[in-house]
């Protein structure tokens, strides 16, 4: 698996795939993050950037993950699978490899945001609460990414589209009352820009609501991918 | 699309598959592989270690050659030591440190072949591996192929260059309007030549032999 891991991770390093979304990042990190929050309501400030950033991020792990997933060409891709022995294998350390290089992203996006917090006394319980929030919101994201690669839509501009009308209608679908079917971005929003004590207190749910989500559609992502050539 | 399809393919067999374009044989090969599971029916006793070279190797990849091999040893689980003697055995050592894109198109074959043949496997699969070698390799690949059968691989080889047709004992099948036939194999008479060699050459000769596609028999005197 961790062989597996290294060489994903490796091809999508050396193909300098990773830079589109590692710019994407860093530019925001650089025009909008680092104006850090002030003020009277600098603590609250503060917390709720890490739910922007989890906001943010969401649509850019996901597009991160579909390239990597997208690297290896078609036919290297069977002849990993029968490398691994196992069917099964690639299709899991697919899914490893992207969430890694996710909460690589994420940390670089959250480095600033995570000082800032620091240095204006934000709650220590809500400045994890939000690297958690960030953690977990990374998996959805990936998952996103995954259901958009080439292994299950092999067009290139269909997985695209795919890809933008996926995480609009997770956006549009969790602010009517299905909310409940898509991730729960709208809530954690809400919550992070309440202040500390109340994103602290709402954390729960919010995660108890993403690891749902993602369980439900991790777990169909790996059934439909083991049933693809 | 391949129907009613049941064959068996055995250890220490070498089977050729033969048929037009299109007609089927690397879907045949990819689902005996493993790639691709049969819509109906069920591929059994699939030997673990599986080898596939494929028809057009991906060279597409921001790898070495010796980084690219290095990594399919490790995914293999087996060491990388390997990497140079397959690579110096099929005649592209001077080649590990370039990348992958700039390989020729018989070159790339090769480093297909190699992380195919690696693992010492028990099923191997070659889907046209003779396509674009230099006369080199193409006169040494068959006596490899039939290596690996002597040791008790299963080997699946599809061929259009009639390469290996000239291989004793081997089994055809041909994949025409979308099943899979078995061609009977021309009729041999076998005999038994005995040949007596000193002791500490009849390993040599004994591989020598087999290779070539012959039965071996070994008794002491």
């Amino acid at each position: 698996m961790i062989a597996l891991i290294r060489f994903q991770v490796a091809g999508y390093v050396r193909s300098l795939r990773i830079l589109h979304p590692l710019i994407v990042v860093a530019l925001v990190v650089v025009l909008v993050l680092v104006q850090g929050p002030s003020g009277p309501d600098a603590t609250d400030l503060a917390v709720g950037t890490f739910g922007d950033v989890a906001a943010f991020m969401f649509p850019i792990w996901a597009w991160a993950a579909r390239a990597l997933l997208d690297t290896q060409p078609d036919e290297q891709r069977a002849l990993t699978a029968t490398a691994a022995r196992r069917r099964s294998m690639p299709t899991y350390a697919g899914l490893l490899s992207a969430y890694g290089v996710n909460v690589c992203l994420g940390i670089v996006a959250l480095a600033v945001p995570l000082l800032q917090a620091l240095q204006v006394g934000a709650p220590g319980r809500a400045i994890l609460a939000g690297c958690a929030l960030n953690l977990l919101v990374a998996v959805p994201g990936t998952l996103l990414g995954a259901w958009t690669s080439r292994p299950l839509i092999p067009g290139p501009g269909v997985s695209l589209l795919a890809l933008l009308s996926a995480a609009t209608a997770l956006v549009l679908l969790g602010l009517g009352r299905l909310s409940w079917l898509s991730v729960p971005m709208i809530e954690w929003l809400r919550s992070a820009h309440d202040g500390a004590a109340e994103f602290t207190a709402r954390f729960p749910a919010i995660a108890l609501h993403l690891a749902l989500w993602s369980v439900l559609v991790g777990t169909a992502y790996v059934a439909l991918a083991h049933r693809r050539p | 699309m391949l129907r009613d399809v049941t064959l068996t393919l055995l250890p220490g067999r070498v089977t050729e598959v033969t048929g037009r374009n299109g007609a089927g044989k690397s879907t045949l090969l990819r689902v005996i592989a493993g790639l691709r599971g049969p819509h109906k029916g069920i591929v059994k006793d699939r030997p673990r270690r599986v080898g596939y070279a494929p028809e057009r190797f991906p060279v597409d990849q921001p790898f070495t050659v010796r980084g690219y091999l290095g990594h399919m040893a490790a995914i293999r689980r087996v060491p990388a030591d390997p990497v140079g003697a397959w690579a110096e055995r099929l005649g592209f050592g001077h080649l590990l440190d370039v990348r992958l894109p700039e390989l020729s198109k018989g070159s790339a074959q090769k480093v297909g072949l190699a992380q195919a043949l690696m693992d010492d496997p028990g099923l191997l699969i070659l889907d046209e591996p003779f396509a674009g070698l230099d006369a080199a390799t193409r006169a040494a690949l068959p006596a490899l192929i039939s290596e690996f059968a002597a040791e008790g691989a299963i080997v699946v080889v599809s061929d259009h260059q009639r390469c290996i047709e000239a291989l004793p004992g081997i089994d055809r099948l041909r994949v025409d309007n979308g099943t899979v036939t078995s061609i009977p194999s021309e009729k041999t008479d076998w005999t038994v030549l005995e040949v007596e060699v000193p002791e500490d050459e009849a390993d040599t000769v004994e591989t020598k032999l087999r290779a070539d596609g012959y039965r071996v028999r070994r008794r002491k005197r």
